[in-house]
């Protein structure tokens, strides 16, 4: 099993033991709110059956008063029967009243409407103990008492629960026997208590132990059933009243309370599942920002390009393995190091700072780079190519700068080869050019001045022979053919003149300027090499020059080759400041006709030697092991086609100046 | 100024002025000449000789023609079997003369750069005519001694071969199994045909042809 599975399968676990959580909260929580309900409902419950006692207390005195005024105007035994009956018709509970004597012998008596004669099965005076029980303590406490509870079985196997009581009458100061009602216990819970208290309830009187003696109730009897008991006591007597409730059918909500709770464990849980998802969603984001991060450094540390960043004050943030490679210290060595940078030549931080300056400043970074030098830790110097974006933040300002190096020391060193290579082939090209025509030509002459040098001889051999007569014919006409040949060598060396002119020299108007910058290119490669300055200073006012320009350019091309070749490397050393070649123009003998426009090209070398001096402008003698000696000769002829001359002179103080002059427009 | 008769020198140029002035030039100092303007043109006139001129002679090759060069026509002479009478001297420019020196190594007689100012290449062609001469005689010799051979007969030629090669009569009647007499007849005829007086001056005849 692999990590990935396992972490996915302990997922799995710890999400069931939350669901399990949350359910097991979620239960006891309906638990808890299904307790507290009951719970409440017990307190209702208990309250009603208090009220409910009250009420019955409070009927029963009622009740007592009603039966009081029975007796109020001293009624006869016969008058007494109508308002009894009356009395019997309003209360439903009461079963018989009576109206006994002192002795407890009975007066009158009066039955309840509502039932059949309840005294049929068994008589009254069976009820006597519990009469005189009442009625003892009624003439005891002088008013109403009740006596026991008793069963009073009636005809059928039916019966009801009775109650009496007692109230004994005065008169004048005097006890005047006693009132007895009987109370029909069932007929009390029923006929006195209002309907609505009851509603879905059942009110039972009830024995200490349980044992139900009356009863009434809209509900079915159920042991799970909520009661409550509350004592009614009476004077002579105390009835347990219990009033059930059945208890509420179970719902999965039973409240408002664990509804809400349950929708909030299971927004908890929503929530959750939610966090979870982000969650994944988060590593797997993390997960490719690492990827990412991993690709990037493994980009990084592969490229041959040094990289570096810096920040707006010129601290190192950030370096490559390359660029360390490069300039050859550690990358714990360069972070964090400040201006000036460890790999500045020291002769060159000057230039660095400024550039460093205009940088900051917010000058814009050439696209195309710049190239520099730098210094390796060893001390040796390496010239690289400088590639500079500036780095923007994810709020758009900038906070430093990012550079590509590029090492350039192969590179330079692969042109230097190259060029070398191809200088070589050139000039081989050129000799292998002019060898040919040197071989054509010399042949071409070869006949001609052959043929006059046979002439010449044989005139010669004929004037020493001395027996020679009559040779002046002869001698004549090697003279005519000498003329003829030497003619014929004239038009070749004619013809080639022709050949050489035919290249139609294109005179054009061009401005000094644009002379020297078009020779920059080549000329700066060289000085590079040789270490040398070049110096262009074109005078204002001066004007543009009629000329053909290719030719122009090779010659100024090739004084200033010439010029730096006049410095050889270290002489004057590359410290000294003086390693500078000068190229300047200017008008010169300027009249209302015609003004001419003089360049002139200053080296700083040693001057010429008088045997030089002497052949300067002899073709085909140079000074130069791979030179052909035509580069100054041709450069005078060239001139000298314009119209103007070149000339040279000792420079002051040291080095040679060669001058020439062209036409101006 | 009249030319010799006795020698004659072969100009091929292919460039007109340069002939005539050659050919003037020789004349000056008594020398025949006959031009040519290409190997070409040359080659075809001697292809056909069977034998050498009857004179000395000697070519002026110019190195560098138009069609054939001096160089295949050098080759061509060469393989003829009287090219030691007619020497050749090449004419040539100054790129030429690897190509001329390389051709002197090979039996050129000499090669000669132009412009020639002075009289040394007549001197060389005089000295190659000399050659020539000494070469011309030495085959006409050959040639002589050829012919007189052609007039023995079977029988004088064993004899005079076995003579010139130092036999005594006797031997020589014994090796050709004839008597000694009729030796001595074929050997006195042999003699007086090929001009000889002695079997000696014989052998050194038949020696030198």
């Amino acid at each position: 099993m692999t990590l990935a599975d396992s972490l996915r399968s302990r997922r799995w676990q710890l999400w069931a033991a939350l669901l399990l959580l949350v359910g097991a909260l979620l239960g006891v929580l309906v638990f808890l709110a299904a307790e507290y309900e009951e719970s409440r409902e017990q307190t209702l419950l208990e309250r009603d059956a208090e009220l409910l006692v009250n009420e019955l207390r409070n009927e029963l005195l009622r009740n007592v008063q009603t039966l009081q005024s029975l007796q109020s105007n001293a009624p006869s035994p016969d008058s007494w029967s109508v308002p009894a009956a009356e009395v019997l018709d309003r209360h439903r509970e009461m079963i018989r009243i009576e109206w006994r004597d002192n002795r407890l012998r009975p007066l009158a008596h009066r039955n309840t409407p509502y039932w059949m004669d309840p005294y049929v099965l068994l008589d009254r005076e069976r009820a006597i103990a519990d009469i005189r029980q009442a009625c003892d303590n009624a003439s005891r406490v002088s008013g109403p008492a009740y006596s026991s509870n008793y069963f009073w079985p009636m005809g059928d196997g039916l019966g009801a629960e009775m109650m009496e009581m007692c109230l004994p009458l005065v008169r004048a100061g005097q006890p005047n026997g006693y009132l007895v009602v009987a109370y029909s216990l069932p007929g009390l819970l029923s006929e006195r208590l209002g309907k609505d208290l009851l509603r879905g309830r059942g009110l039972s009187v009830v024995e200490p132990d349980g044992t139900r003696l009356a009863l009434h109730s809209t509900i079915p009897a159920n042991p799970r059933n909520l009661f409550a008991q509350s004592l009614l006591d009476l004077p002579g007597h105390t009835l347990l009243i219990r009033l059930d409730s059945p208890r509420a059918p179970a719902q999965l909500f039973p409240n408002v309370l664990t509804a809400v709770v349950s929708l909030l464990s299971l927004a908890l849980l929503a929530v959750l599942a939610l966090l979870a998802r982000d969650m994944r969603r988060r590593q797997r984001a993390e997960q490719d920002l690492a990827d990412a991060l991993a690709f990037r450094k493994a980009m990084e540390n592969s490229l041959v390009t040094g990289l570096r960043a810096r920040d707006m004050r010129g601290r190192i943030t950030y370096v490559n393995p390359a660029f360390c490679q490069m300039v050859g210290f550690a990358a714990d060595e360069l972070l964090g190091t400040g201006l000036p940078a460890p790999w500045w030549p020291p002769e060159l931080i000057d230039e660095y700072q400024q550039r460093q300056a205009v940088r900051l400043a917010g000058q814009l970074l050439p696209r195309e780079g710049f190239e520099s030098v730098f210094q390796r830790k060893d001390g040796t110097r390496f010239p690289v190519l400088i590639i500079e974006a500036p780095l923007i933040d994810a709020q758009g300002t900038q906070t430093g700068f990012m550079s590509a190096i590029l090492d350039l020391t192969e590179q330079r060193r692969i042109e230097d080869i190259n060029r070398s290579a191809q200088e070589r082939l050139q000039a081989t090209a050129r000799l292998a050019t002019m060898g040919e025509m040197a071989s054509l030509l010399s042949h071409e002459l070869n006949q001609p001045l052959a043929a006059i040098a046979s002439y010449t001889t044989g005139t010669l051999n004929l004037l020493q022979d001395p027996a020679g007569q009559g040779w002046a014919d002869d001698v004549r006409l090697a003279v005519k053919r000498i003329a003829e040949q030497a003619e014929r060598a004239g038009r070749v060396i004619k013809s080639v003149s022709d050949f050489v002119r035919r290249r139609q020299s294109v005179h054009e108007v061009v401005a000094p300027a644009a002379l020297f910058d078009a020779i920059a290119p080549l000329l700066l490669l060289q000085a590079k090499k040789q270490g040398v300055r070049v110096s262009v200073q074109v005078k204002p006012g001066t004007p543009d020059v009629r000329c053909d320009r290719t030719m122009v350019e090779q010659v100024l091309l090739n004084l200033a080759r010439n010029g730096m070749q006049a410095m050889p490397e270290g002489e004057p050393p590359q410290t000294s400041g003086l390693r500078v070649l000068r190229l300047s123009a200017e008008v010169k003998h300027a009249n209302a006709e015609r003004a001419w426009v003089q360049f002139a090209v200053t080296d700083y070398g040693h001057g010429l030697d008088p045997d030089v001096q002497a052949q300067l402008f002899t073709p085909f003698v140079s000074t130069k092991p791979e030179g052909m000696g035509l580069g100054l000769s041709l450069c005078r002829t060239v001139v000298e086609q314009h119209g103007g001359h070149l000339h040279y002179a000792a420079a002051v103080p040291r080095g040679t100046v060669f001058q020439f002059t062209l036409p101006a427009a | 100024m009249t030319p010799q008769n006795d020698a004659k020198v072969f100009i091929v140029d292919d460039d007109q002025g340069v002939r005539d002035a050659l050919s003037w030039l020789l004349r000056t100092r008594r020398l025949l000449s006959e031009c040519h303007s290409g190997a070409q043109e040359f080659w075809a006139e001697i292809n056909a000789w069977t034998h050498p001129p009857d004179v000395p002679c000697c070519v002026l090759l110019d190195v560098r023609m138009p069609g054939m060069s001096g160089l295949e026509l050098f080759e061509r002479l060469l393989a003829q079997p009287w090219a030691a009478v007619m020497p050749v001297i090449f004419l040539s420019g100054h790129a030429d003369v690897p190509t001329a020196v390389d051709a002197v190594k090979r039996g050129a007689f000499d090669f000669c750069e132009k412009p020639f100012s002075d009289n040394a290449l007549v001197d060389r062609v005089e000295q190659a005519l000399a050659q020539s001469a000494g070469v011309l005689a030495k085959w006409r010799e050959a040639q002589a001694v050829d012919q007189k051979m052609q007039s023995l007969t079977e029988r004088e030629r064993d004899v005079m071969r076995l003579v010139a090669a130092g036999l005594p009569n006797k031997l020589v009647a014994d090796q050709l199994d004839i008597s000694v007499r009729t030796v001595e007849v074929h050997r006195a005829r042999v003699f007086d045909k090929m001009g000889v007086k002695s079997a000696v001056e014989l052998a050194n005849l038949l020696r030198d042809a």
